[in-house]
């Protein structure tokens, strides 16, 4: 079947090549239709609880998406309240109000609220805090005092020291904050001087992430394709035939690409990944085949004898590596979050894609070459063993092989120290954290956060079971909401809360002459309804209904958080339970969050434990292929050590060097999976052909420090340093990417070639088993397949039922020792007994 | 003698040739009468219902009384909530100043037996909530604006009105749409400090109400919030001998219950 692909591909070329065009032009087309999603919010599914309710509360306490803008004086001794800063933020928030897609009604700053006070024995006033400019020093000291007095405004919309002072700028889509953070600047610049301004948000750091992921994509991925290059030109000195791995890699990239478009996905940041995914892996086997060419050209010295040779040779490992690698990324179909599922299915299409065009596109690619001037291409064997990278190699199998049992006990060694760094991970994500700390954004995040309350926004909704009787006016009820409040402040955790209740408590001591001794909820619910009505008649009444419904049934309490870490909303959510526990409400209410930092923390609660569950998945299935390749489960199990110990070696790198395991971290672990296991498949493969060709592991061992392992170093120099560019990205999650590439290959290719070897040395026949005796004869593989099958049957239980452990794992027990006694009647048989 | 030329008006008509001679500070002069000061006092119910964007309704229900000291000049007001029941018994009294006088308003709370004056810096501020202002309810003074008949057909004048100071009011301008036959403001329409129209208040219904034209309905909207309240004025009456001492604290303490209407 694959040789006559091969033969029709080496006899047609151009009919391959004009195919291959035509699809990549056909996908090159479907790319005018590109749409592009940057919110992160769609990692859920559209009707997920969390999304919904977040829907619905910003409707009903008409709550927008913000892009926060500060504004910040160190230089003059009153901060911002000096005439000249005030009038400028005057002028600033007018502009911005002009601002296509800005809701000027509901931009919050001190410019555009209203202030109640005192004016003389008796007497209240409502007033604008700030009229319009000009402002004497006086009058911007006044504004000062008056912001500070108020509980809206201080932590929030100026910070105590008087330093900053925030404009809320209210957006009516999330996706417009980078464009409206853009305008913002423009107007910024008209107004230079000694302050400081700052944009900030979440959503802003949600959308801006998103352009600037398609910019880093653009150009870490052809970068990475240079550098690819250049490695193998080094390696291979013939430029066209090097030009042939790449060409085949961005063809894959762009078919896989041009086919998601033209199903109608959107590019999400996830999908935006898979260029930087399918690269590595379609350069990967065409690497083992650029060398095994380079190798072997000058035996056959005909091309097309040559890669017939080749392609032979190498068809059973690549095939397998693609169909693991492709299975790991299926695998991530199964993940509760669409986009990863797109994703997953996305990789694995490509990954196919990339060996059905090894087949093809290679051997056409070849047999378009000119056989004249390939006359310098490649090397004498002999020449071979004498490069310093052979030598290395081969003493290194000298080494493994002499010393199996030191080499055993150090992987050992790793293992535990992984275990150990392993414990040490810290589970978090924030966005804002996916720009490096010198970001713009991230500079902003926390200059402002130091000054401010926290530019974080949560809101915790509480409902009344009875929607009639106006709970939210009881005095009780407000002050249990008091308490809470309190309660949170104390913990330290929520950098400033606002609610219904301090509203009130602010109108009532205002209303009874202004005296602080006074500021407590009122003392009957008539007393809360008459001073929230006085409320009322101010310039802005409109700014109660974001705290409350009209009819009382249901109150939002605004919690700012000076980070975005999931780690920090978690321990606010477990604030509030212990709160809401130990302290009975006096009236039946429910309670539930809303707002980006809390729907973040879900779906990357959701990432993280999905992708721990899909990784055990894609294991087990990988396991399973394994044995089937190499018909011994023993031989299967071999093979998942290296990248057994190489996963724990990176992840045990998060826990030392207290790097977070955030999203990036939490996908990487698929491409680990898929990636680390090709170093064993080739070394197991090609090591039982030597072996039967020579029978004797020693000289087998020689045979794979030669040319196997010279190919298993060069794809790990290769794809390690091609990714380094990454590095460079301002962009956090690049620079996981590059890290991840990197470890990987490095690790995984160091650890296949030390732990394999060594313990193939102490123990032959895990790996060279007697072909004679059946499978089903041995009591040992059935038992491993039993255990093998069991955990595949847990894991199903597991992910799809979601059933509690002690069930699934009575199941499993029983299976396991069912199945035993299966193996050990089944290998009693007679035929067996040869 | 108003009275008498209010009447006149009404039977006769008002030929637009002969309106055309009036100047527009003297439109806009019967206008405001028309709206404020048309009988010696008055007292009617009304009930409010806000709408905000999403559709929700609020209700209030209150009493007016209205008496004038002077034509086209100051006034007192007495407002009495009736419902929401939690600020039954909750009232306004307003000494409304001619010629750009801040207004003197007290406001009573029943539930903290509290009366406060309120010092309002200007009176543009919303209304128990709704979205009709203080000035809606108790009428800008002419001398804040100046006038400019802008357009007329053959029902209405078209009044441009821009305030003498700018930054005292969130407004750039106004037009008013008035009726030509009985001087009825019939719809107002304020344009933001960029031009942009964001507010109206327009009127639904009139009646004649012992011989006054009386707007019985009408509608204040508020196109940023995108929220609207419609006042109905019911069982209005004029001339009903309202007394001064009535638009005093001691009232609102001890509403004065023969002129409440429940």
């Amino acid at each position: 079947m694959v040789n006559k692909l091969i033969a029709y591909a080496l006899k047609k070329p151009k009919t391959v090549f004009i195919v291959t065009a035509f699809a990549v032009l056909v996908s090159l087309a479907a790319f005018a239709r590109v749409k592009v999603d940057t919110d992160p919010e769609n990692m859920l599914p559209e009707q997920e609880f969390v999304r919904v309710f977040n829907h619905e509360v910003k409707k009903e306490f008409t709550i927008y998406d913000y892009v926060v803008l500060g504004v910040v004086n160190e230089k003059d001794p009153d901060g911002v309240f000096n005439p000249v800063t005030l009038e400028k933020v005057y002028r600033i928030t007018d502009e911005i109000k002009k601002i296509d897609g800005v809701i000027a009604y509901e931009l919050m700053s001190l410019a555009n609220k209203d202030d109640m006070e005192q004016a003389g024995p008796g007497a209240i006033s409502f007033r604008w805090l700030m009229g319009p400019p000009p402002y004497s020093a006086a009058e911007a000291r006044r504004i000062k005092m008056r912001a500070l007095e108020n509980p809206m405004f201080y932590d929030t919309l100026i910070s105590r020291d008087g330093k900053a002072l925030c404009v809320y700028v209210p957006i009516e889509e999330k996706n417009m904050s980078y464009r409206v953070a853009k305008d913002i600047q423009k107007i910024l610049k008209e107004y230079p001087g000694v302050e400081q301004y700052h944009l900030t948000g979440l959503p802003l750091a949600e959308d801006a992430f998103g352009v600037e992921m398609f910019w880093q994509m653009g150009l870490s991925a052809p970068l990475a394709v240079l550098v690819i290059f250049i490695l193998m030109w080094w390696f291979f000195k013939h430029v066209a035939l090097v030009l042939m791995p790449l060409v085949m890699a961005v063809v894959v990239v762009i078919i896989t690409m041009g086919v998601l478009v033209w199903l109608g996905f959107p590019i999400h940041i996830m999908s935006s990944m898979i260029p930087i995914f399918l690269l590595p892996i379609s350069v990967l086997d065409s690497i083992h085949i650029l060398n095994e060419f380079f190798e072997k050209y000058r035996t056959f010295k005909d091309k097309k004898k040559t890669i017939t040779y080749v392609l032979n040779e190498l068809y059973r490992p690549n095939l397998f590596t693609t169909l693991t690698t492709a299975a790991g990324f299926f695998s991530l179909s199964f993940a509760p979050i669409p986009p990863v599922q797109v994703f997953g299915i996305a990789v694995a299409f490509g990954v196919v894609l990339a060996w059905v065009l090894t087949v093809l596109l290679i051997p056409a690619y070849i047999a378009l070459l000119d056989e004249r001037k390939m006359g310098n291409f490649g090397v004498h064997e002999d020449d071979l063993e004498q490069g310093i990278l052979s030598r290395a190699l081969a003493a290194w199998g000298k080494f493994t092989v002499r010393h199996w049992k030191q080499v055993l006990w150090c992987s050992g060694a790793v293992v535990a120290l992984s275990i150990y760094g392993m414990t040490h991970i810290e589970i978090n994500d924030n966005p804002t954290k996916w720009f490096n700390k010198k970001h713009p954004i991230r500079v902003a995040d926390k200059v402002l956060n130091e000054h401010f309350g926290g530019v974080y926004s949560v809101y915790l909704v509480m409902e009344a079971e009875d929607k009639e009787a106006q709970v939210f006016q009881e005095p009780a009820m407000l002050r249990y909401i008091e308490g809470l409040q309190q309660h949170l402040q104390d913990k330290g955790t929520v950098g400033k809360s606002t609610s219904l209740a301090d509203i009130t408590k602010k109108v009532y001591y205002e209303l009874l002459g202004g005296d602080k001794k006074n500021n407590v909820i009122p003392p009957t619910a008539p007393a809360v309804a008459q001073t929230l009505i006085s409320f009322e008649n101010s310039h802005k009444p409109d700014d109660l209904w974001h705290f409350v419904v009209p009819d009382y049934s249901k109150v939002n309490v605004w919690l700012q958080l000076t980070s975005g870490d999931n780690k920090q909303m978690a321990a606010v959510v477990k604030q509030v339970e212990e709160y809401v526990q130990n302290h009975p409400a006096p009236f039946p209410v429910t309670y539930n969050w809303a707002g980006l930092t809390y729907i973040n923390m879900v779906w990357q609660d959701k990432m993280v434990v999905g992708m721990l569950v899909n990784f055990l998945g894609s294991f087990l299935i990988v396991l399973f292929m394994m044995t089937v390749l190499f018909k011994s489960p023993v031989t299967g199990l071999v093979s998942m050590l290296p990248l057994t110990i190489t996963i724990l070696f990176i992840y045990s790198l998060l826990g030392y060097t207290g790097k977070e395991y955030d999203m990036p971290v939490a996908v990487l672990s698929a491409l680990t999976l898929g990636l680390a296991v090709d170093f064993a498949i080739h070394f197991i493969e090609r090591a039982r052909a030597f072996y039967a060709d020579n029978k004797s592991w020693p000289k087998t061992a020689e045979g794979m420090f030669g040319s196997p392992a010279r190919a298993l170093i060069k794809n790990a120099m290769v794809i390690s340093i091609g990714f380094l560019p990454l590095f460079a990205s301002p962009l956090v999650p690049y620079n996981t990417v590059g890290f991840f590439m990197f470890m990987i290959m490095l690790a995984a290719s160091v650890i296949t070639l030390m732990t394999l070897p060594a313990l193939v040395t102490g123990f032959p026949w895990l790996v060279f088993e007697d072909k004679k005796v059946k499978a089903v004869c041995s009591c040992r593989n059935c038992v491993l397949m039993s255990g093998i099958i069991a955990c595949t049957v847990a894991y199903v239980l597991l992910g799809y039922e979601l059933a509690r452990l002690n069930t699934t794992t009575i199941v499993c027990v029983a299976i396991v020792v069912v199945l035993s006694g299966v193996c050990s009647v089944v290998s009693r048989q007679k035929m067996c007994r040869k | 003698m108003k009275k008498f030329f209010v009447l006149l008006v009404m039977f006769f008509g008002v030929s637009a040739a002969w309106a055309q001679d009036l100047t527009v500070d003297e439109i806009v002069a019967k206008a405001n009468n028309r709206s404020y000061y048309q009988g010696k006092d008055g007292n009617a119910k009304a009930t409010m219902v806000v709408t905000d964007a999403q559709g929700r309704t609020r209700q209030r229900q209150l009493t007016i009384l209205k008496l004038n000291i002077q034509e086209g000049g100051d006034q007192k007001y007495f407002v009495y909530f009736h419902k929401p029941n939690d600020v039954k018994g909750m009232s306004y009294i307003v000494w409304k100043h001619a010629g750009g006088k801040d207004d003197d308003r007290w406001l009573y709370l029943p539930a903290m037996d509290l009366v406060r004056r309120i010092a309002a810096s200007d009176k543009r501020s919303s209304f128990a909530g709704t979205t009709f202002l203080y000035e809606d309810i108790s009428g800008r003074s002419m001398d804040l604006d100046t006038h400019e008949l802008s357009a007329s057909d053959a029902a209405h004048y078209i009044i441009k009105n821009v305030p003498k100071d700018a930054a005292s009011v969130e407004f750039s301008y106004y037009m008013m749409k008035i009726d030509k036959n009985n001087f009825v403001p019939m719809m107002a329409e304020y344009y933001d400090k960029s031009g942009k129209l964001y507010r109206t208040i327009e009127a639904l219904e009139v009646k004649d109400i012992q011989g006054y034209p009386t707007v019985t309905k009408m509608k204040a909207a508020d196109l940023n919030a995108n929220s609207h309240t419609i006042t109905e004025f019911s069982e209005v009456a004029y001339d009903v001998g309202l007394t001064d001492d009535i638009f005093t604290e001691r009232f609102l303490r001890n509403p004065p219950q023969q002129w409440l209407k429940e």
